[in-house]
């Protein structure tokens, strides 16, 4: 049976009707169209279906969609402002932070959480924060230097 | 056009380059990090879109008896279900021994016996539960040893019927699907001749790549017979062959099909070739006009994509006194699971260069390719190398203490040089190891002791070199197309794939270079079999190197072009002109000065009015036409196999709690020999992220089996890669440039090489903290922690 | 793949309500909380319910406060929540020390503590840490409320004393005598977000009452009461500490599974208990490392 939900997907209102069974990353993906959540273990184990939650970071492919009836959900394609990138997404480009790519919508949105609720990480923190998105190509360095970066030029 | 010429052919006279050798940001970055980049599975396709999900058996080894699919027929929903029965057609790349679907007899755990397409996801993963299948279980044979031997059971009865490049010497009626021997000089006489022979015996499991992204395929075989395929893959031009050839009984030709590749989610070998995507066609074929998708779980990733094969290597070498190595001999008996078309050629590739990157006079090597019932084994990032050299550096070092003598001094005074004769008799290319092995001491502070401040904690130094060369068909080639466009800017079209490497950026930088115009104003797309042109595949670290030499012609071929109308119009001799910023010049006349986005699609306006030239297009190709397969089957001399070795050396620092096992890399240092790092930052890319993932294999990752064949962790619970918290402390990333004289400004390839070296050296440096030497990999903390406890008891 | 069975959904607006379905939907259903164990498990088919009540809309539920000499923590309230709450980290940081071990934040943030404890996987990080600190567990049911030490919680692997058409309520934790300290020792393949290997928390208060409990190698999260008697009352030395470590054998029961050997668990239990005494007394006195050091 089919159950009408509200969700509100990057500052849009969207009015759907969802099977209770119908798992919130596959809805974002098929019926939003919001492609930056990837689906890449549909288990909780990689994070690149991470989305912000009423601007937490969860795992979309661990939530039915019902649940996220009445709920602000944010995806990669609501970050930049009006087109314009975050900082942070400028210095993911120029420290090459990202190769495949596959990883970077879950790790920029879970580095916008980290660096909201705590602007002046230590490196530390940068790795603990981002230590359940996978990344099999970069060897983390670059994304943790332009996460601290971005810290920085908040700092100054 | 193809291009003779000197190395560094530069844009402007004096040689100075512009682009190349800078790191621009990757021209594919903004595109990533804002989530418009597009990969297989974020393509729409309209309402019609179906899924398909598959059959898989829970037995390693037995006959098919019966398929009942009546029962997943009946569900609603359901648009299609396929057997075997449906295409009886063998596959593969270098030896035809697989099939779309299992026929009479399955050979793996979770091997396609049958497939369901439905119009949702979920009804084709109830419909799969509903197809009956009978089998006759059969004794499955999974120790790569034991199969080799007579009195195993024979898993590919039909195995001496199968197609197969000439360079593969399967023993029929056995388990050995491919057998490479190597014989160079007389090793038993260099053994006896030996001041000390060593030997022993070093086994690595198997290993799953992880990429992110799973793999997926979306096909349409419309209803003008016209199949196209969006597939995640390294290899739209290989998929497409590989395919065309399979199913070519069902009217099928290179023509009709199309095989186009957006973004992929990372590679590392693993989506090379034709794995899955073989289904995606056929059931394309089977519900004409509508498109299917074909996504894997994370769980089918790890069990029905490539896997890289298990290895159980025996060394034995022989040195003298004074620290030469006189004789090698390295026996491997590959795992190499249930289907070999593409694993064999791991196998070949090790055979002809276990010796690792030494001079040895004396060498024999054989590199056995066994059936298993196990997945199939494939193509992994470093391609037979990662797996030999844990065994070979690990015995190099154990062989240097035993002589008493410094593990880097050792490899030093072996390590091979330009000009030393290969196993299979040709010369070595320039190199700069000696060069990567001092940088990466240095780096290190190698020879200097250093102490850990907590006291349950010592720490141990270790190094390794690699070499690797790609594995490539003798003919395997590159293309390139190149236009102008109104305002200066350039489309290049290549089929080598962006995998995360950078790939499409340093294409743009070889073209920028010699056209005089900014990587940033070059825009070079990933592969539609339609519409660019040809490219073997994007792997063996090639397409820098082999690519990259036919987008140089392209551009060349653009830029004689360019000239040639130059001339025409305006009287100056070609070869006084030459290209800077984005104009024309000459060297003759210092005044002149014509911008590329006044003529390249216009032409140039003469005094009549009328105009001269119009588009600039180009096109290159680049095929090794030194190489040759063809050698003697007995000892792999005569032929010219490989087109160059890369070489490089690293080295780790390592601190070891004695009272867990716990390991973590305090520095870590890593030199390779670039040739021409045409974008220094993205090797550094390749070295940092390639060490990583070579320090996972040997640190955390192996695939567990149960005793039915069955894989235990096929998911990132208990197969993890490593976090962002489990990374070195510090990366020390090394480029070496000693010139490849026949690659574009003198590049070579690194990409696979720089995690080949992790494994051993971290064997290396636990001996020398702890005093253990682990001889299995992986090396974990509770290996450490029993082989302690063990020299305890 | 999506999750191939059908169910119903329920939204409960009260606890009443909630029980009410949960028994009237008969065994099958389930509580519906953070999803991060429930939702897998459902794609996965290990876990077919009928009928899926959310709790999530009941009001406050995710409260953490503090009453008289207990901390109070609802039903719904997270890892993460545990990680920024002020009275935890003033009163109970140990249970501060342990959400930081668990997974990552994508899942800290939707994970509850109350979940932890009722998917009871036998390598649940909440287990020891609740156990040495004596929580009990309010439970409504058809049959009215009720509390269950947490002791009596873990009844085997992913099985708990929760009955058919119960929903937990919250979780009550004593909080010790001042002053105390404690630690929660996991082992991990991974630094960053991995299941136990072993755990181990233990508790010491100022009269050298120790109270220790091991995760990840048994059945069920345990209690080492032999330990704690050995110990109790008896100032620490090497001596001591080896003594116990010979005990630990006796606490636990480790197998040999996909992220350890049996050999290595029980090994390294005793190192963590060495470690974990250590840490303990010198939190407790003032002089040991900060909550969240990781000493293994």
């Amino acid at each position: 049976m089919k159950l009408p939900i509200n969700v509100t997907v990057n500052g849009e209102t969207w009015p759907l009707d969802v099977e209770p069974n119908e798992i919130l990353l596959d809805v974002l993906r098929n019926r939003v169209g919001a492609k930056g959540a990837k689906i890449g273990c549909e288990r909780g184990d990689c994070g690149t279906c991470t989305i912000l939650l009423d601007g937490r970071s969860v795992r979309s492919c661990l939530m039915l969609a019902v649940e996220a009836d009445g709920h602000e959900i944010t995806t990669i394609e609501g970050i930049p402002d009006n087109g314009v990138l975050s900082a942070l997404q400028d210095l993911f480009i120029s420290h090459n932070s990202f190769q495949c790519g596959f990883c970077a919508p879950g790790i920029v949105l879970g580095a916008h959480e980290l660096l909201r609720d705590n602007p002046n990480p230590s490196r530390y923190d940068v790795q603990h924060a981002l230590a359940g998105n996978l990344c099999r190509c970069t060897g983390y360095e670059p994304i943790i230097d332009a996460v601290l970066e971005a810290a920085g030029e908040d700092r100054s | 056009m193809t291009v003779t010429r000197q190395p560094f052919e530069a844009a402007t006279p004096d040689d100075k380059l512009t682009y190349v050798g800078t790191s621009p940001p990757r021209i594919d970055g903004l595109d990533k990090v804002s989530g418009a980049a597009r990969y297989v599975d974020d393509l729409d396709f309209g309402p019609d879109l179906l899924f398909a999900a598959v059959v898989e058996t829970p037995h390693a080894h037995a006959i098919i008896k019966r398929i009942d699919t009546s029962r997943a027929e009946a569900l609603p929903g359901v648009v299609k279900v396929v057997t075997g029965a449906d295409f009886p057609f063998g596959f593969g790349l270098y030896m035809k021994d697989r099939y779309v679907f299992a026929q009479d007899r399955v050979r793996f755990v979770g091997e396609q016996v049958a497939a369901v397409v439905a119009r949702d996801e979920g009804t084709a993963k109830r419909a799969v539960k509903l197809v009956d299948v009978e089998y006759e279980v059969l004794e499955p044979v999974f120790d790569p040893v034991f199969a080799a031997s007579e009195d195993a059971p024979l898993l590919h009865p039909e195995l001496k019927n199968y197609p197969h490049v000439p360079w593969f010497f399967p023993h029929n009626d056995t388990n050995i699907a491919h057998w490479r021997k190597t014989r160079k000089g007389d090793v038993e006489a260099a053994f006896a001749e030996a001041d000390l022979v060593f030997e022993d015996t070093y086994t690595v499991p198997r290993y799953a790549h992880c990429a992110i992204e799973p793999h997926a395929v979306v096909s349409l075989y419309d209803r003008a017979g016209r199949l196209t395929m969006w597939s995640a893959s390294q290899s739209p031009y290989t998929q497409r062959h590989v395919i065309a050839e399979a199913l070519e009984p069902l009217g099928l030709t290179h023509q009709q099909i199309r095989v186009i590749t957006p973004y992929v989610g990372g590679g590392f070998g693993g989506k090379a070739g034709v794995s899955m995507e073989i289904m995606g066609a056929a059931l394309a074929t089977a519900v004409q006009g509508h498109p299917v998708k074909l996504r894997f779980s994370r769980e089918q990733e790890f069990y029905n994509t490539y896997q890289r094969q298990g290895l159980e290597a025996r060394i034995k070498i022989g040195v003298t006194n004074d620290g030469t190595l006189t004789a090698i001999e390295h026996t491997m008996h590959w795992d190499a699971g249930a289907y070999v078309e593409y694993g064999a050629n791991v196998v070949n590739a090790a055979g002809l260069s276990a010796t690792g990157p030494y001079r040895v006079p004396n060498v024999k090597i054989d590199s056995l390719c066994i059936y298993t019932n196990l997945p199939p084994g494939g193509p992994y990032r470093g391609f037979g190398y990662s797996e030999f050299n844990f065994g070979l550096e690990s015995h190099i070092d154990r062989i240097a203490h035993q002589l008493g003598m410094d593990p880097v001094e050792f490899r030093r005074k072996n390590a091979i040089v330009e000009g030393d004769t290969l196993s299979y008799g040709e010369k070595m290319n320039p190199s700069g190891l000696l060069e990567c092995i001092d940088k990466v001491a240095d780096a290190i502070n190698w020879g200097t002791g250093e102490m850990s401040g907590d006291p349950n904690k010592v720490v141990g130094k270790g190094v390794a070199l690699m070499w690797k060369a790609p594995a490539m068909p003798p003919n395997a080639s590159s293309s390139s197309f190149l236009k102008f466009n109104e305002d200066g800017s350039i489309n290049v079209t290549v089929s080598g794939m962006e995998l995360g490497q950078g790939y499409l950026t340093v294409m743009a930088q070889i073209v920028g270079e010699v056209l005089a115009v900014p990587p940033e104003k070059i825009r070079v797309e990933t592969p539609d079999t339609d519409r660019n042109p040809y490219e073997w595949q994007t792997v063996a670290s090639h397409v820098t190197w082999g690519c990259g030499q036919a987008v140089e012609a392209a551009a060349i071929e653009a830029r004689e072009k360019i000239f040639e109308v130059v001339h025409r119009v305006h009287g100056y001799e070609e070869d006084s002109l030459f290209l800077s910023k984005e104009a024309v010049r000459c060297t003759t006349d210092p005044d002149f000065e014509l911008p590329l986005r006044d003529f390249v699609i216009a032409g140039i306006e003469t005094a009549d009015g009328s105009y001269r030239g119009g588009p600039i297009v180009g096109s290159g190709m680049f095929m090794p036409e030194f190489t040759s397969a063809k050698s003697d089957p007995e000892t792999s001399q005569g032929g010219h196999p490989n087109v160059h070795y890369t070489v490089g050396a690293a080295g780790v620092v390592l601190e070891i709690d004695r009272q867990t096992g716990k390991m973590h890399v305090l520095r870590t240092a890593l030199a390779v020999d670039a040739g021409k790092a045409i974008n220094p930052d993205l090797v550094r890319g390749q070295i940092v992220g390639g060490l990583v993932q070579g320090l996972a294999t040997v640190l955390y990752e192996d695939m567990r089996y149960d005793d039915n064949g069955r894989l235990l962790n096929p998911n990132f619970t208990d197969y993890k890669i490593p976090t962002s918290l489990d990374i070195p402390d510090e990366i020390i990333p090394i480029i070496v440039e000693v010139p490849q004289p026949d690659g574009p400004f003198g590049a070579r390839g690194v990409g696979e090489h720089t995690m080949i070296p992790a494994a051993p050296m971290i064997a290396n440096a636990v001996e020398d903290a702890v005093g253990v030497r682990i001889k299995s990999m992986p090396v974990t903390a509770e290996k450490v922690a029993l082989s302690l406890w063990e020299g305890e008891n | 793949m999506a999750i191939a069975h059908q169910f119903a959904y329920h939204k409960a607006a009260t606890l009443d309500e909630a029980v009410e379905v949960l028994t009237r939907a008969g065994p099958t259903a389930r509580v519906l909380a953070g999803g991060t164990d429930l939702v897998p498990w459902m794609r996965d088919d290990a876990v077919h319910p009928e009928t899926v009540v959310d709790i999530k809309a009941i009001d406050a539920l995710d409260e953490i406060s503090l009453e008289g000499d207990h901390l109070y923590l609802g039903p719904l309230v997270t890892f993460s929540d545990l990680l920024t709450s002020e009275l935890v980290a003033d009163r109970l940081p140990i249970l501060r020390e342990m959400a930081d071990t668990v997974a990552s934040p994508g899942i800290r943030n939707r994970a509850t503590v109350a979940g932890n404890i009722c998917s009871a996987v036998p390598s649940c990080d909440a287990g020891p840490t609740l156990l040495v600190l004596e929580a009990s567990v309010a439970v409504l049911g058809p049959n009215g409320a009720r509390t269950v030490p947490i002791e009596e919680w873990f009844v085997g692997p992913r099985q708990t004393a929760l009955e058919q058409g119960e929903v937990v309520t919250g979780l009550s934790i004593p909080i010790p005598d001042q002053p105390h300290g404690a630690i929660y020792l996991k082992l991990q393949r991974y630094e960053g977000e991995d299941l136990s290997q072993a755990g181990v928390t233990v508790l010491v208060t100022g009269n050298n009452v120790f109270r220790i409990a091991f995760g990840a190698v048994g059945p069920v999260p345990s209690r080492a009461h032999e330990i704690e008697r050995f110990l109790a009352g008896r100032a620490l030395s090497d001596g001591l500490i080896a003594e116990a470590q010979h005990l630990v054998l006796g606490a636990i029961s480790p197998i040999t599974d996909m992220r350890a050997t049996r050999e290595y668990r029980a090994r390294i239990c005793e190192v963590m208990l060495d470690r974990g005494l250590r840490a303990a007394v010198s939190r407790r006195d003032g002089n040991g490392p900060a909550y969240g050091t990781r000493l293994i």
